[in-house]
């Protein structure tokens, strides 16, 4: 008997307690509290150890770069991060402003690489499997909890996304009977009627939970 | 710290007024229920008297932000890149499709995507608007752009937000 251990909430599927073996369960069977599907539930004695990144992934960290350099799609994000802190500040008129420039940098962005479905899945995977380990270690070593935080939260909501898109693929219309919100603080992406009362990874209440409409 | 200024949270707000009473300048009298930070003294008397806790004393100047080591910037700004590009293909997914679950659900990973490049931002240097890292940002902007009325708008933003560092 083993304990299958949901990687986005933490919820524990034990065997001995089910009384269903976790491989008898159906594939389509989704994690209770956050509606994580079936396959990305680890069995708990598999423990993935930090060395199993190599260690030239730190040295070889570039130097600095020019900040100058940054593109009109990240100037836009970066725009919105800060409109989003002059929310939070009550500060309205800054607030508009960086909106503002958010919005005409998103606008004036060009569609620069091929914008297909594999493209999009080749990239989040690459998040996962390169760019999260290698900033999780540098964090790590830099002992920046801040950057640990945002590491954690990002590579949960990004495996979200990944097992979202391998759900279209196999069926394009798997949403089609259910609802689906999105967290305004993390960004986790929730598919099904009834929404959970926190969010499973940045645990902010659920009102912060905002369902995308359809024909919206 | 320096002086504060009370904000009202409108979700928590339950309207018992008590604010109104004990405000010696009249600044919680407002129509949208937002208190006129014009007349605010900073006193913290409606904080106190307010029975659901909704109003809370914020300040004008912050402290500086954590510094970032470098090598911790270059790998979130890594990311950085890749959150927005994927942004950037699931909004053409949505705007390219006719289906309406499919829009929902690409608009739906779009959004995800801008709000952890936003998250990721926070914590590469840029957590305060009223930081240095966020004043030599809008410099640059300034700099590079020739659109007048952005100009505009960002010189109103570096004389709004006054940088703490």
């Amino acid at each position: 008997m083993k304990k299958y251990i949901c990687p986005i909430c933490g919820y524990v599927y034990d065997e001995a307690k089910e009384g269903v073996k976790f491989e008898d369960l159906p594939d389509d069977w989704k994690c209770p509290l956050c509606g994580a599907p079936k396959n990305l539930f680890k069995a708990e004695a598999i423990e993935v150890t930090k060395d199993e990144i190599k260690d030239e992934v730190v040295e070889s960290s570039e130097t600095k770069e020019d900040l100058r350099e940054m593109s009109d799609l990240e100037i836009s994000a970066l725009c919105s991060s800060l409109a989003r802190g002059c929310e939070k500040q009550y500060l309205d008129e800054e607030k508009e402003l960086f909106t503002k420039l958010a919005n005409h940098y998103k606008n004036k962005a060009q569609n620069k690489e091929s914008s297909d479905l594999e493209s999009l899945i080749s990239k989040i995977n690459e998040d996962l499997n390169i760019n999260y380990p290698k900033a999780r270690k540098v964090a790590e070593e830099k002992m920046d909890r801040g950057a640990l935080r945002v590491i954690t939260w990002g590579e949960k909501v990004s495996a979200i996304l990944n097992s979202l898109l391998s759900q279209y693929q196999n069926d394009k219309e798997f949403t089609k009977n259910t609802k689906i919100y999105v967290c305004d603080i993390c960004g986790f992406i929730y598919v099904g009627d009834e929404k959970p009362e926190i969010c499973p990874i940045c645990k902010v209440p659920s009102f912060k939970l905002l369902e995308v409409k359809r024909g919206a | 710290m320096s002086k504060l200024r009370a904000v009202r949270n409108l979700r928590i707000c339950s309207k018992d007024c008590l604010c109104l009473y004990v405000c010696p300048t009249g600044a919680t009298d407002t129509e949208t229920g937002q208190i006129d930070f014009a007349k605010c003294i900073g006193c913290g008397a409606c904080s106190k008297a307010c029975p659901s806790g909704a109003i809370s004393m914020v300040p004008y100047q912050y402290p500086k932000q954590q510094i970032k080591d470098e090598l911790v910037i270059t790998d979130l700004n890594k990311l950085i890149k890749n959150k927005v590009l994927e942004e950037q293909i699931a909004e053409t997914i949505y705007k390219n499709s006719n289906d309406e679950i499919e829009k929902q659900l690409f608009k739906s990973i779009a959004r995800a995507n801008r709000l952890m490049a936003e998250d990721l931002y926070r914590e590469a240097g840029y957590m305060l608007p009223q930081s240095k890292n966020t004043k030599e940002f809008l410099e640059r902007l300034l700099e590079e752009n020739k659109n007048i009325e952005l100009k505009t708008d960002i010189e109103k933003l570096l004389n709004l937000l006054e940088c703490n560092e």
